[in-house]
């Protein structure tokens, strides 16, 4: 399994492509299915899901790591090295 | 009756199992053979318990060790399988003790799981808290003996609330019985019982105790806890408070708040117990929601995640006690060493994310189609978020960078063959679930008449799932893992200690030593005086006095002064017996 793996590590150009044509799938795919009984308007808009995933998910990586990046991120020592600072 | 219950009650098995291990700490033969012999036993025998039993009479009040319905089955059932699970992974663990308590641990949530009142939940409750935490304390580093003192505090207080509440539920209606509790009728004390359960269910903000603790824990512990805790807690809340809308809010909200963190942790383990907060979201979401369809998308989801989950915790505790490192920024390249443990953790990480033909697809999109069946367009639109999330997170980062990335130079093997044969239990349960899911739909509590593989499920789907790949493609190296920590509300007691422990240090110490002073100064001098008053008032003043009542103050100024010890935290604790004794008798009469 090593060695599968490996070879396809080697070849991720041919990888990248076969998922670039995966997703141009899954738009075509969403044209040609049925939609019976849409729970709202997005799910009568064909692609709504893959423009709703690409902006969430970009717009989370970004809020995400950038609330980390000011606020969140500690050392990781932080709750550590207690007694000194902080308190007294 | 006694014995019949002992019996029946599957709990009793691992407690009774629990007891003959430390017997047989010489012959670990016998010590698998138990093992292993005692989760089958219980997972075969569920099916055969009757629908109530167990009733019993104490101090006055009716104790019902069993109640059996479809709700309870499709929980005993995933938690005798996990059990069963659990156990062969940690097959190879040394330290008996270690089997006991997860054992006990396991006994509490079945406990749990059959109780059909209050205070037997209660008992049940905190053996699994009691138990869990030597799952912790058996990683026998400083980390986690701390976290394991603030897990076991913060239950200790989950406890004390759920406690309170069932002791105001007894004086309301004097009625112990767990039934469905409606949520126009609810007053404080149901309230109280409900904070306690989601305590347990890791509701935000009560929920930093799970990302804290679990990455501390033992490999094979982290697999046991990441099953029965929460779960049991969705259970209790799926029995008592199906319908309430706060659940449904902050079971979305707890949704995203999970994968928030997840996208930003670096510890493996700890990116999976947000997940757990996460994914008791969609639970806790549906039982909110309330709906037919929403509570069996919850028993499903429990299900489903229970299996997923624990195979995830296994896959990267694999990569732990192979490699003892479980931080992304120190691994990478393991898919030359560990490819088993890869393939296994990635079944893990497609089933969580809801792939087509794995369990996550049957369970997951039915707490979203019944959000959307009943018009909360916002929750669903906040749930198919985090789903996006999941995948990222857990589907795609994960695995990423610890067995593709950049290569770390870290020597791994492949993990002994009982981790291995428990992943591949787990990993065919998820592919099964995903291809025949009327297996699971069959054991729901309510009638199911949901069909995931529609066209337009899959289109979406794949479209949810495609996309977030290629977020991930364009963001790979803005998602690096740093070696940091993430502040959690955990901060207000982890900083706050410190706060209370230069209080007791400072202030109150310095109020002791004062205290102290003024009692040498004028409380010996006050009660002498009085003495000697009461005694001059006795001998010289009255003949009609009772005889020795003069001798009796002396005696009661003796023994105040013997009482009056100067020290604060004596008499800060003699207040609380005391308004401890008003509560019982408030309570009790």
């Amino acid at each position: 399994m090593a060695k599968v793996l490996g070879y396809l590590q080697a070849h991720a150009n041919v990888l990248k492509w076969i998922f670039f044509a995966f997703l141009l799938g899954t738009l075509v795919f969403d044209f040609m299915i049925e939609r019976h009984h849409a729970h709202f308007w997005g799910d009568s808009l064909i692609g709504f899901w893959a423009l709703f995933t690409l902006f969430g998910c970009l717009g989370m990586i970004v809020f995400c790591k950038g609330l980390s990046h000011v606020w969140l991120a500690q050392s990781e020592d932080f709750y550590d090295r207690e007694d000194s600072d902080n308190v007294e | 009756m006694l014995s019949n219950t002992v019996l029946l009650h599957p709990a009793s098995y691992f407690i009774i199992g629990a007891l003959l291990l430390p017997l047989f700490g010489r012959v670990k033969i016998a010590q698998k053979v138990i093992l292993l012999a005692v989760p089958l036993l219980a997972f075969w025998q569920i099916h055969y318990l009757p629908e109530s039993f167990g009733v019993c009479h104490f101090m006055g009040f009716e104790l019902t060790f069993g109640r059996v319905d479809k709700l309870t089955y499709v929980f005993l059932h995933v938690f005798t399988l996990m059990a069963l699970i659990g156990a062969i992974y940690c097959l190879h663990v040394k330290e008996t003790g270690h089997h006991i308590a997860a054992f006990l641990y396991v006994a509490g949530s079945l406990g749990t799981t059959l109780a059909g009142d209050y205070l037997t939940i209660f008992i049940f409750w905190e053996l699994m808290a009691f138990a869990s935490v030597f799952l912790i304390w058996y990683r026998k580093k400083k980390r986690s003996i701390e976290a394991g003192y603030r897990y076991l505090l913060v239950h200790t207080v989950g406890g004390l609330i759920l406690l309170a509440g069932i002791f105001l539920r007894y004086q309301n209606c004097h009625d112990l019985s767990f039934t469905r509790i409606m949520a126009e009728g609810a007053t404080t004390a149901d309230y109280l019982i409900m904070i306690g359960f989601m305590l347990n269910a890791a509701v935000p903000p009560i929920h930093a105790w799970l990302p804290d603790a679990y990455p501390e824990a033992t490999v094979a512990g982290a697999v046991f806890m990441c099953a029965f805790t929460t779960k049991t807690a969705v259970y209790v809340l799926a029995r008592g408070f199906p319908g309430f809308e706060s659940l449904a809010i902050l079971g979305a909200i707890m949704t995203l708040y999970g994968v928030g963190y997840a996208v930003i942790e670096n510890d493996a383990r700890r990116i999976l117990a947000y997940h757990i907060v996460s994914q008791v979201g969609y639970m806790v979401c549906g039982i909110g929601i309330g709906t037919a369809m929403a509570v069996n998308g919850a028993c499903a989801h429990a299900y489903a995640h229970i299996l997923y989950k624990a195979l995830l915790f296994m896959g990267v505790g694999a990569v732990l006690e192979m490699t003892g490192k479980s931080k992304l920024n120190e691994l990478g390249g393991l898919y030359k060493t560990m490819p088993v443990a890869l393939f296994f953790t990635v079944i893990g990480g497609i089933a969580i994310s809801g792939f087509p033909f794995t369990s996550g697809f049957i369970s997951k999109s039915m707490i979203i189609a019944a959000a959307g069946v009943d018009h909360r367009i916002i929750i669903m639109l906040m749930l198919s978020l985090a789903a996006v999330g999941t995948f990222l997170s857990v589907g795609i980062k994960l695995p990423y960078f610890i067995w593709f990335g950049k290569d770390s130079g870290v020597e791994g093997r492949e993990a002994p063959w009982n981790m291995n044969l428990a992943m591949a239990i787990a990993a065919f349960m998820c592919i099964f679930l995903g291809v025949y899911p009327e297996y699971l739909y069959k054991m729901l509590p309510f009638a199911c008449d949901y069909h995931p593989y529609t066209a337009y499920h899959i289109s979406e789907t794949l479209q949810i799932l495609g996309f977030t790949g290629l977020g991930f493609y364009l963001m790979v190296n803005y998602l690096h893992p740093e070696p940091k920590l993430n502040l959690d509300v955990d901060w207000f007691y982890r900083k706050g200690a410190l706060v209370f422990m230069w209080c007791a240090r400072k202030p109150v110490s310095i109020a002791n030593d004062w205290v102290g002073e003024v009692y040498r100064t004028v409380g010996m001098r006050f009660t002498m005086l009085v003495a000697k008053a009461l005694s001059w008032f006795d001998w010289e003043g009255i003949d009609w006095a009772v005889d020795g009542s003069a001798k009796g103050v002396v005696k009661g100024g003796d023994r105040m002064r013997t009482l009056q010890t100067g020290k604060i935290q004596q008499y800060i604790g003699g207040a609380v017996a005391a308004l401890m004794i008003v509560l019982l008798v408030v309570v009790f009469l």
